[in-house]
């Protein structure tokens, strides 16, 4: 493999487990192209696991100048210590000057990880990339998301970044793409300490959350766990899907795979109409990405009303049944 | 997860990171800058990470040592973990710890862990004030261990450790053996609360003050003055309006920015 030359823009393409490729590996090329053009360098996509044959091609069409794909049975469910070997390889054959990975469970294990074997930085959870002076700049969001900073590495090479998911627009595919390179595997038995035994799907609801094109998310002004039926109510008139605080989680009312917010989940819909939730930081995180916040709340000050494009302060336990009984009645 | 009782007493150290309370925190108006005030307290995640090293300890037998780095405040973290239940503490001496990269704090922290040959390394899936999730990964690469994070169920049988997990793609299982490094995150356990008798046993048991046995390499991170993003929208709010009347509105609103 030649060495791409400095300049070079390495980025990480994941898949899932239904083996498309994961969305945000789209938004990773988004902010890689823009970085390569900065560089004027070429764009390298790395893409990882197990058949990912196809995946990986509309990755590879989706702007990048080079597919580097590694498809081993031994890179099932993506094992930090297992992606970690492959990407420190790829890392050493291509010397980027940047390296993004998507801010993905495993993307988070392993970008770290491989920036302690290399001895280099590494940025966590980015919302923005640009290149100032040559140099990598990332922004993320800080103390709960309140406050930003920009995050340089200078004398870093390469430089590292997770990209948190739904920050960047999702890059499109402009032809065929290049063809697949595969690169070579070569794990040692440490790489391979953890076993993956099996994944099971999450129990469906009627819409999962990262793809429904709008969330109601309930907390604890629902006061109750039975009382969620009106915020179940309203997601099925919206064809929503039902998002949870973690206070709501960690009282037992939701499943952990409905918690929006740190260590939860990440959404960007169109809309987002939150139901009795104060807007406690750890939640405004995981949300406040979408395009349209709706927030139902009895409380003037709570926090929520702060990112909110449309506020309505009061008893949730009246709006929300006139709520879902008129749009019922617009969309008959 | 029911976890085997077999197998034989597990050392587990636990990390611990004092941060100030994130819902305490204020955005000066004059200067669009963060003021950290009110409380000190134990990182969220890391609620999670002790309750679990306790109940492997009831379960399994063996030793419990909490270790936090920091400024001399991070003790009161460390004495919260002695009452919660855990056997001894040892408190890395890093003052300026804030201004250090994570690999630097992972460096310090890993010359500590490394002698005390743990079982189990338990950490926070990540911190409520810098959220960098970074500590947990960089420490398993320093001391070679395999990492599993987004952890939601642990069992121990012999030297077979199998874990839940939480991913994209739903609930994962896995397998390692010991010893390996866990990232702890909510649904993993319920974490109690400490009670009088612990508080009172916290002040007897030991806590080892140490210094950073190197000096740390810093400076891959740098990182700006934190500021306020712009945001896009300005809202409107809808107060002192029947519920009726406000259901009408919003529908309304939501058809001009053609969302229904």
């Amino acid at each position: 493999m030649t060495d791409t030359g400095a300049g070079a823009v390495l980025v990480v393409g994941e898949v899932g487990a239904d083996g498309a490729a994961r969305p945000v590996s789209f938004e990773v090329l988004t902010a890689g192209r823009r970085v390569a053009n900065a560089l004027g360098g070429p764009l390298v996509a790395l893409v990882m696991g197990v058949g990912v044959g196809e995946a990986a091609r509309s990755l590879g069409a989706a702007g990048a100048d080079r597919l580097l794909v590694a498809d081993d049975a031994r890179l099932a469910g993506l094992t930090t210590e297992a992606a970690s070997a492959v990407l420190a390889h790829t890392i050493r054959e291509v010397a980027p000057a940047v390296v993004l990975v998507p801010g993905t469970t495993a993307g988070r294990d392993y970008a770290p990880r491989v920036a302690a074997r290399l001895g280099v930085g590494v940025a966590a959870d980015c919302v923005d990339v640009a290149i100032e002076e040559g140099e990598l700049v990332a922004v993320r969001p800080i103390l709960g998301g309140r406050v930003q900073t920009a995050v340089r590495m200078p004398g870093s090479r390469p430089q590292m970044a997770t990209i948190r998911p739904a920050s960047f627009e999702a890059a499109e595919a402009t032809g065929a793409g290049p063809e697949p390179e595969p690169i070579a595997v070569d794990l040692a038995p440490n790489d391979l300490r953890v076993t993956v035994r099996e994944t099971t799907a999450k129990e469906a609801g009627p819409t999962n959350l990262e793809d429904a094109w709008a969330v109601v998310g309930g907390g604890r002004g629902l006061k109750e766990p039975d009382n969620f039926k009106l915020v179940e109510e309203l997601a099925e008139v919206l064809d929503a899907a039902v998002g949870a605080t973690r206070a709501v989680v960690d009282a037992g009312w939701r499943p952990h795979h409905e918690q929006i917010g740190q260590t939860g989940r990440t959404v960007a819909p169109r809309l987002y109409v939150a139901v009795g939730v104060s807007g406690a930081i750890q939640h405004n995180v995981g949300m406040q990405g979408s395009d349209y916040i709706v927030a139902i709340n009895r409380d003037p000050d709570a926090p929520i009303f702060k990112i909110a494009s449309f506020g309505i302060v009061g008893d949730l336990f009246e709006i929300v049944p006139a709520l879902t009984a008129e749009l019922r009645a617009a969309r008959s | 997860m029911a976890g085997g009782q077999t197998g034989r007493p597990l050392t587990i150290v636990v990390l611990v990171k004092q941060v100030p309370d994130m819902n305490a925190v204020k955005i000066d108006r004059a200067t669009g800058k963060p003021v950290l005030g009110g409380q000190s307290i134990v990182s969220s995640y890391d609620a999670y990470a002790i309750e679990e090293a306790l109940r492997l300890k009831e379960r399994h037998g063996g030793e419990v040592v909490a270790v936090a780095a920091g400024p001399p405040t991070v003790k009161d973290a460390l004495t919260r973990a002695l009452a919660l239940g855990a056997d001894r503490a040892i408190q890395i001496d890093v003052p300026g710890i804030n201004d250090l990269d994570t690999l630097a704090v992972a460096g310090l922290l890993a010359d500590q862990v490394r002698a005390l040959a743990p079982d189990l390394v338990l950490v926070g899936q990540t911190s409520d004030d810098y959220e960098t999730g970074q500590i947990g990964p960089q420490l398993a690469e320093l001391l070679d261990l395999p990492l599993v994070s987004s952890v939601m169920g642990v069992a121990v049988e012999g030297e077979r450790l199998t874990l839940r997990r939480d991913v994209e793609d739903g609930q994962q299982t896995v397998e390692t053996n010991l010893p390996a490094l866990l990232l702890a995150i909510t649904g993993l356990n319920d974490p109690r609360l400490p009670s009088l008798k612990g508080i009172m046993a916290a002040k007897r048991k030991p806590l080892e003050r140490v210094a950073p046995q190197s000096a740390p390499a810093g400076g891959r991170t740098v990182w700006g003055e934190p500021y306020v993003p712009e945001r896009g929208v300005t809202g409107t709010i809808l107060q002192d309006v029947s519920a009726a009347e406000a259901a009408k509105q919003l529908v309304a609103w939501l058809r001009e920015q053609k969302l229904i």
